[in-house]
């Protein structure tokens, strides 16, 4: 039992990752209804962005951090602009296809420019970590968790209580409507677009330091991002992060006590349940009830 | 009109030139096919397959080749992946106009084409060290890397006799090679009536071995033994084990050596025994790859640059003994060599297409790996 406290840190930890990922796909769906399979990328980015101000510029620890986010948002712009706007007429299916086939560019543009070797990202700070009681808290980690839960907030109280948050649902669910009512549509639409990658670039830096900087980072966080999303409810902002927490922290458990090699269908294993029995996930609305 | 018309005859003239010369300039060079992972996980060990291989196929050639023709390596992105190897295999085989080819590393993928190499008709050297890759009854398999049979052993014996521990935890990835190693491991270990305290399967690719490393942790095991395929899993596991204050001797497979788990794990590897199937202490042959590899890439080289040199040298033995492309000829004069001194030791191919026995231990002191000694297990039948 005293693994326990130890466990959860770690799961939570690790889970936070996944709900920052998470939390870039639900914004993309509730806003623009896209559904985003480059959000992996997005993370690898960053890292890289990171790695190359960081080691290859020497420029300060946080200014490398700002000013990476900030060009990986302008990206997600652009990246909005070529996978998104001209197929925004054409239903879900183009666009989903249009993003998973920017993705495979983008890891490839990486793999043939940098190289398959993966490099290393010093953390946020330079203490490996704290002892308290019997559970080693590692910084990285604790800088995840942090990090996360600012967002959380910070997400929650755009979307449920600002004209902003409001506007983007009402976009969501009705574009032509929204737009006759003076809402800037397009703005906001790239405006997410800014805000998910400059997520997706911040969730892989704080997760580099860890898995280290390569082109399979992406894959390593995004399939279980896409799953917090469902389980968490699709298109949710608690749900992506719930969704994200419970993944990391089950999955951290059930390797602990039931078996290692099954650490990856844990996530999946709950999918399916929460597929069967509550499909429109945790915190997910019925379709009849979005309206 | 005039204009395209001309265009496409000369199109077609072109094209009917190439194919006039192209095979005349094909049939100049010996063709070695090689799959190497370009992307995907593997591809860092990729690149250092295609610098083994490339340095020797330079060097056969600078020495005037091999019958007079020169070598040409020919090769297939097998993606780090069954699928991908599957469909590489396949590009390289049908072809047509190989002498040889020089399949993976991994286990698992070997495993993939083990049909396919079968029914290819050629020699096909391969990287895996699961045992039963070359014990299928299949002519044309030859391992330039000893199995992990011997890698078993020699674990066994060096944990046991040299460091004194009995109380052994087992760390092993779920892939072929990591599944077999783990369990010759064990097996090894439980005829020097030892029983593990932890035995431990993990997935390549993991973003957290907490779970593992608590596990070994609490068990009260005094030494630690892995057999982990890939450089990422290796380096995370290292800083793990630091961060929990677990610092039992721990004795891994090669990749434990390699220079990218190396760089990425840093002072958290310092102190870690590794058997090595290449060390550059381990033989003047090696020695001298190594300076030669350095002079080109300015990095030391492992396991991963070493045998497909040696599999270059391998065929251009063979061709030469035979003096001939013909693969039953080729794979009978491969089967013939007896004491060849390679990079990786000195290669007896026995019938079942095993070159090699001998393991180097090597220690990592201060990030630089140190020659302990070398151990060479009877061999196994």
């Amino acid at each position: 039992m005293s693994m326990l406290p130890q466990l959860l840190f770690t799961g939570i930890g690790i889970g936070s990752i996944y709900a920052m990922v998470s939390l870039g796909f639900v914004l993309l769906i509730r806003s623009a209804n896209v559904v985003n399979f480059a959000q992996g990328e997005f993370s690898m980015l960053g890292a890289y962005l990171m790695l190359i101000l960081l080691v290859s510029f020497g420029v300060p620890y946080f200014v490398a951090m700002i000013v990476s986010v900030i060009v990986m948002g302008l990206f997600g712009i652009v990246f909005g602009a070529i996978t998104y706007w001209p197929l925004r007429t054409r239903g879900q299916i183009p666009v989903i296809i249009s993003t998973i086939g920017a993705g495979i560019l983008l890891e490839n543009t990486v793999l043939a420019t940098y190289g398959p070797s993966p490099q290393v990202l010093p953390g946020v700070f330079n203490a490996s970590g704290i002892l308290i009681g019997n559970i080693f808290m590692d910084s990285q980690y604790l800088s995840m968790i942090f990090t996360a839960f600012v967002l959380l907030a910070l997400q929650y109280v755009i979307f449920e209580k600002t004209m902003v948050g409001k506007k983007i649902q009402a976009t969501s669910q009705d574009r032509e409507t929204a737009g006759l009512l003076g809402i800037p549509v397009v703005t906001l639409i790239f405006g997410i677009f800014f805000y998910s990658a400059a997520l997706g670039g911040l969730a892989g830096i704080l997760v580099a330091p860890i898995l280290f900087v390569s082109v399979g980072i992406a894959s390593v966080v995004a399939l279980k991002a896409f799953a917090a999303n469902i389980i968490g409810g699709f298109g949710s902002i608690p749900g992506a992060i719930i969704g994200g927490l419970l993944i990391g922290i089950v999955e951290t458990l059930g390797a602990a006590y039931i078996s290692v090699p099954y650490k990856d269908a844990y996530a999946f294993i709950m999918l399916i349940a929460v597929l069967l029995v509550r499909p429109q996930g945790l915190f997910g609305e019925r379709i009849s009830e979005k309206a | 009109m005039e204009t395209s018309r001309r265009s496409i005859i000369g199109i077609l003239s072109a094209g009917a030139c190439v194919g006039l010369v192209g095979p005349a300039f094909a049939a100049d060079t010996i063709k070695i096919g090689m799959t190497i992972p370009m992307t995907g996980p593997g591809a860092t060990t990729g690149q250092l397959q295609h610098q083994g291989a490339k340095l020797a196929i330079d060097q056969v050639n600078a020495a005037g080749g091999v019958m007079g023709r020169m070598l040409e390596l020919v090769e297939e992105d097998d993606q780090t992946t069954n699928p991908g190897m599957v469909l590489a295999f396949s590009r390289l085989v049908n072809r047509g106009d190989l002498a040889i080819i020089i399949a993976s590393v991994r286990s698992t993928q070997v495993n993939a084409v083990s049909e396919d190499i079968k029914k290819a008709g050629m020699p096909v050297f391969i990287g895996g060290s699961d045992p039963t890759l070359t014990h299928m009854g299949d002519p044309w398999v030859f391992r330039c890397r000893p199995n992990d049979t011997y890698s078993s052993k020699v674990i066994a014996e060096f944990g046991v006799h040299d460091l004194k521990k009995t109380k052994w935890a087992v760390v092993h990835g779920t892939d072929a090679f990591g599944a077999s190693g783990g369990r010759l491991l064990i097996e090894q270990l439980k005829t020097m009536g030892i029983t593990p305290v932890v035995e431990q399967g993990i997935n390549n690719g993991q973003a957290d071995l907490t779970p593992v490393v608590l596990a070994i942790r609490q068990s009260g095991a005094d030494v630690l033994s892995t057999y982990i395929a890939f450089e990422n899993d290796v380096a995370l596991f290292a800083r793990q084990l630091k961060q929990f204050g677990v610092t039992i001797p721990w004795i891994g497979s090669a990749s434990v050596a390699s220079p990218i788990s190396r760089n990425l794990a840093g002072p958290a590897l310092y102190g870690v025994y590794v058997v090595a199937d290449f060390d550059p202490s381990a033989s003047p042959e090696a020695k001298k790859f190594a300076e030669e590899f350095n002079k080109a890439h300015q990095v030391i080289p492992d396991d991963q640059s070493a045998w497909p040199y040696d599999a270059v040298m391998l065929t251009a033995e063979g061709l030469k003994k035979t003096g001939s492309t013909d693969p039953m000829k080729l794979r009978d004069a491969l089967h013939a060599i007896k004491g060849f001194k390679g990079t990786e030791g000195t290669y007896s191919f026995d019938a079942n297409g095993d070159g090699l026995t001998s393991y180097n231990i090597v220690q990592n002191t201060n990030g630089n790996m140190v020659f302990i000694r070398q151990i060479t297990p009877p061999a196994a039948s």
